[in-house]
Order: structure tokens, then C-alpha cells, then sequence
């Protein structure tokens, strides 16, 4: 389990995170969002002992990081793909971070293969596309068959077959009853992901909640509506208050009365419909939506405003 | 890619995975073996080594081959007139000892491995004092050699060369240590090769401008006592410091330790 207490970091006058209290729980993934600068890496080097807090602590398995007694055999960590000697092979890499915790030789092997890599274990490191990167920096936070996993953007470079092979792999540690922490900005990979999710926002806590409960909880209730007498069912349904929106496949969203409601409208004025779906956001609408109502006025800045429009990592 | 093959092998890790890990250390010995690892898995520092040796050589084949010495040369002084510029190379390596994993991004990966930084610092100064007295006492043993052969006959005096060149291998590995010490402290491997150049030429040149401050000064270059130790004429009280040969290592030993323990206490304190 990580724990964080009151976990605070100043860096000059910014304060990169503000008294942030979680704890990650063991047995599911936890997703870790917010826009790029929200403070998620910062977090996750205070995690890992890299900067020292300002004020607050941060403990894994009720101990600082730098005082674990063999680190890599209790934590596996991926920061950035960057973090290799391009020299060295893929293969001394790991052996390196293998003799540093005398985990053995054929360790490096296993998990060279774990990761997809074992043709390529012999192969110089500044060789390797972003994906392969991705995949080093796996096997090394696996290396020590680790029980907390911690992950920042995992699935950055890697293709279609490498982002499921992350989700399936994650999925499995947190069934084996590991705790994995992920960071990602790719909302719908995580919602894919992810069971519990802790969202920040300028270093504070914004939401610590399940992700069913997150999506219900920041939802807009609307319902998918698709009929051949739309002209006639329109004025009826805003009537009664409606919001009507089209849809790009020719149906339209409606909010406001619920499902029945809207049938037995219909029904009463013998329209027909074609298609009548309640529908549910998605953790992107959820997270806007939420981000939204936590907009910092006096600065202007709007919190998804980097979210939506790229796709780089966190400095 | 095999997912469904490779899934299985996570689920099944844990069960199997304490026989084949162990119970795991990560204490001194093990920082060490990895620091050894990370040395003899990098071409580009083999390389260092490489040139270093060669210097050595190479300048004790020339001075042989041109007899390029003063009439008061010894043999030995004569063939380790390249030691001056693998002494330049011992301290390159030893800056980047540190300082290439910063610029890598390495130093993350290690820190999280090993987060007693004090422990990785001991570890990477054992590595780099052991490999710089190894090289360097192999290649002026060798070019010793080299010099008695090819000047061997021509008037010189041979000098004596134990305990000289343990002293010489030695002064190796303080400007290695120096470099190690610099190198944590900048992190720029440019800025600290710069500053150890500075360091290792400035004394000699600055030294005559301070009067009595100059023993400690000139003294205090580890060129200056590598220069007295091989018993070079260029080894003049006025470039070299008036202190003895001996007590120049000294000196620079003393001023390795006190450079290790600042850049220690700043590992500890900085973030990564």
C-alpha cells in the first residue's frame, strides 16, 4: 500500500503539490489523473524518495522510500523510458538494477521475455523506438517481482498490441493483489483500466472515488433518441424542458426527462421511435465536466486546457 | 506478441517467483557489483581507460624514440612525461562516473534501486580509485619499461621507481576521486571536465602570484605532485609548490576527502 500524509512540494514560489492525503490500496489499479503540470509526476517522485517533501510524507508499505531495506523487491517503478544508458544493452541494463539488489542473474531474463524483448536483449539501448523504451522500462519495475507497482504513462509511444498488453498486464498484477498506481492522461485508456481513480488539479486533491462512482457522479443523464416523426417528438420533449442536441449518426441526445419519460410522450402522440438508449459519459466527459466546476477564475486557467490538446508528457 | 503466453507467466510469478529472486540485499557490496557492472558494460568508458593507457605510453614510446629529455632527466621521470595528460583523462573519468547518468537519466533508475545515495557515492568512488591505480599502475610499470629499453645507455640516471609509481598510480586515482567529487557537485559533465582542468593547470600558474600561500596552492594541483613524484625536472618549487613529493599526495588526498564528503552531503539533500 502508498500512503500520503499532508504531502506537500514547493519548488521557488510554485507549489507543485498541496497537502494531498490518499492512500492506494492493494488488489486493484488505480488511475492517477490530471492535466499535465497538475503535479502527478512530482507525486510520484516524492513516492519514490527522488525529492524530498516540503512538508507532509509519503510511505510504502508504512515506511519512507529510503528506508526500504531492498527497494526493488517491494517497489517497481517506471518514470521515464529516458532513463537508460543508451550504450548498454538491454540486457546489462537490467543486470545492473538486478546486482544493485542481488536479485538474480536469470531474473533478467524472465522478465526480458515478460516484456516481449528477448530478441532483442543483446541490443544496444539507444537503438530501441519509444515502444521498446516502454517495455525495458516494464521489465525493469518487474524485476523484482515488486508488490506495488508505480507507472507514470506507461502506454506513451506504444501501439495497439502494447497498450492492451499494459492493460491486461496491470489488470493481472492488481488481481495477483499488488497495488499498481498509474498515471496517464489518455482518459480513455484508463477508463479501461483503471478501478479507482484519484484525480489532482494544481497539486490538490480533486477526487479519491471509484470509477463507477466518478462517472456516475459527474455525469450529465441523457438518452440517445432516434425517430422517423423527430420533427413532431421535438417540440413535445422541449416542452417539458428538454436540451436537444444531434448526434453525428443522425439520432439525437437528449437531456433532461428520463427514458420513460420520453416513451410515453411518444407513445401518447403515437410517434414512432427507432432507438431509445439511456446513455452514460464517458471518464473524459466525467473528468471535464468535473474539471470544470474546479476552474481557477482569478488565474483564467482552465484545468483540461492542456488535456484536450496534447499529448506529451509530463516534464 | 504472445499476450495470452506472457500473462500467464506474471499470474504464476508471485508462487514461483521467491525461489528464483531470494530474499534480495541492497547494501554496499551489492551497490558495488552494479557500479562494476555499469563500468565494464559501457564501451565509451573502457574506451576512457584505453586512452588514458595510451597516453602513457604513447609519450614514453616518443620521449624514447627522441630522447626528448633535460640532461638531469631520469629514465623514469622521462617516461612518465604522458602521465600529465592521462592524468587529464583520469579526471574526465571520474566526472563522468556521475555526471553521464544525469544527463542519461540513469541516476533515477539508480536511485530508485538504491536510495542511500551515500551508498551509491562510496560504491562509485571504490570503482573509480580501484580502476584508476589498476590502469595507471599497469601502464607506467609498462612504459618504464618501454624507457629502460629504448633510453637505456645514454648517460640518464634510471631513477627509482618503487614506492614512486605506487605513488604515481595513486595520484590517479585522487584526481579520479576529484573528478567523481566534481562531478556529483555540477552535474554537467561539461561544466565539471571544465572545472577539473581549471583545477589540475590553474595551481601551477597562480601559485608564484600568492607568496607564502603557494605550498599550499601549487601543492595542491594533482599534476604538481605527480610531477615531484616522477622526479621530473619540470617538477621546479616556482611551478610545482615547495612542498615535498610525498606530502603533495597528502595534500591532494586531503582535498579529494573534503570535496567527496561536500558532494556527498549535496546528494543527499538534492532532489533527482
Amino acid at each position: 500500500m502508498i500512503e500520503t500524509s499532508q504531502l506537500t512540494k514547493r519548488y521557488g514560489h510554485k507549489l507543485a503539490v498541496d497537502q494531498l492525503s490518499v492512500q492506494i490500496q492493494p488488489g486493484r489499479v488505480t488511475g492517477f489523473l490530471g492535466p499535465n503540470g497538475a503535479g502527478k509526476s512530482t507525486t510520484l517522485r516524492l513516492i519514490l524518495g527522488l525529492d524530498a517533501p516540503t512538508g507532509g510524507s509519503a510511505t510504502v508499505n508504512g515506511r519512507p522510500y529510503r528506508q526500504l531495506p531492498v527497494p526493488l523487491r517491494e517497489v517497481g517503478a517506471l518514470l521515464d523510458t529516458r532513463a537508460v544508458h543508451g550504450g548498454r544493452t538491454a540486457h546489462d541494463h537490467l543486470l545492473c538494477l538486478a546486482h544493485s539488489n542481488r536479485i538474480p542473474r536469470q531474473r533478467v531474463g524472465q522478465v526480458l521475455e515478460l516484456a516481449g524483448l528477448a530478441n532483442v536483449a543483446g541490443t544496444r539501448v539507444k537503438g530501441f523506438s519509444l515502444g521498446m523504451g516502454q517495455r525495458l522500462g516494464i521489465a525493469a519495475a518487474l524485476l523484482g517481482d515488486p508488490g506495488v507497482l508505480v507507472l507514470d504513462e506507461p502506454v506513451n509511444g506504444l501501439d495497439t498490441d502494447g497498450i492492451r498488453w499494459i492493460r491486461d498486464l496491470l489488470r493481472g498484477l492488481a488481481g495477483e493483489g499488488r497495488t499498481v498506481l498509474v498515471s496517464s492522461h489518455l482518459m480513455s485508456e484508463m477508463e479501461l483500466t483503471a478501478d479507482h481513480l484519484i484525480v489532482i488539479g494544481q497539486g490538490r486533491l480533486l477526487a479519491d472515488t471509484s470509477m463507477r462512482a466518478f462517472i456516475a457522479g459527474n455525469s450529465e443523464a441523457a438518452t440517445v433518441v432516434r425517430s422517423p416523426q423527430w420533427e413532431l417528438l421535438r417540440p413535445l420533449l422541449e416542452a417539458r424542458g428538454a436540451l436537444v442536441q444531434s448526434e453525428p449518426t443522425g439520432s439525437w441526445r437528449v437531456s433532461g426527462p428520463d427514458p420513460a419519460t420520453i416513451g410515453a410522450i411518444a407513445a401518447a402522440h403515437q410517434i414512432q421511435l427507432h432507438e431509445l438508449s439511456p446513455r452514460f459519459s464517458s471518464l473524459e466527459e466525467a473528468y471535464l465536466r468535473m474539471t470544470d466546476r474546479t476552474v481557477d477564475h482569478r488565474a483564467g486557467l482552465r484545468l483540461d486546457a492542456h488535456l484536450t490538446t496534447t499529448t506529451g508528457d509530463e516534464g | 506478441m504472445p499476450t495470452d503466453h506472457l500473462l500467464t507467466q506474471v499470474r504464476t510469478g508471485p508462487a514461483t517467483a521467491g525461489a528464483t529472486i531470494g530474499q534480495g540485499q541492497a547494501g554496499f557490496l551489492q551497490a558495488l557489483h552494479a557500479e562494476w557492472t555499469k563500468l565494464r558494460t559501457v564501451r565509451s568508458a573502457l574506451w576512457t581507460l584505453a586512452a588514458m593507457a595510451g597516453s602513457i605510453l604513447g609519450i614514453a614510446v616518443f620521449v624514447g624514440a627522441t630522447r626528448s629529455l633535460q640532461p638531469d632527466d631520469t629514465i623514469l621521470g622521462g617516461s612518465l612525461t604522458g602521465a600529465a595528460f592521462g592524468l587529464i583523462v583520469a579526471a574526465s573519468f571520474g566526472v563522468l562516473v556521475m555526471a553521464r547518468e544525469y544527463v542519461t537519466g540513469t541516476i533515477r533508475a539508480t536511485f530508485i534501486a538504491c536510495p542511500r545515495r551515500r551508498t551509491v557515492l562510496a560504491a562509485k568512488a571504490t570503482v573509480t580509485a580501484v580502476s584508476m591505480f589498476t590502469v595507471a599502475l599497469g601502464a607506467c610499470l609498462l612504459a618504464y619499461q618501454i624507457g629502460t629499453v629504448m633510453l637505456s645507455g645514454h648517460g640518464y640516471a634510471p631513477g627509482a621507481p618503487m614506492p614512486t609509481l605506487l605513488g604515481v598510480a595513486a595520484c590517479f586515482s585522487v584526481t579520479g576521486l576529484l573528478g567523481l567529487a566534481v562531478g556529483t557537485a555540477l552535474r554537467h559533465p561539461a561544466a565539471a571536465i571544465t572545472t577539473m582542468f581549471a583545477g589540475i593547470l590553474l595551481p601551477s600558474l597562480l601559485g608564484p602570484l600568492l607568496g607564502d600561500w603557494q605550498r599550499w596552492v601549487a601543492g595542491g594541483s594533482p599534476l604538481a605532485a605527480l610531477q615531484k613524484l616522477s622526479q621530473s625536472s619540470d617538477a621546479a618549487p616556482e611551478v610545482a609548490g615547495s612542498l615535498g613529493a610525498w606530502p603533495s599526495l597528502w595534500l591532494i588526498c586531503g582535498y579529494a576527502a573534503v570535496a567527496l564528503a561536500g558532494a556527498a552531503a549535496l546528494l543527499q539533500r538534492r532532489d533527482v
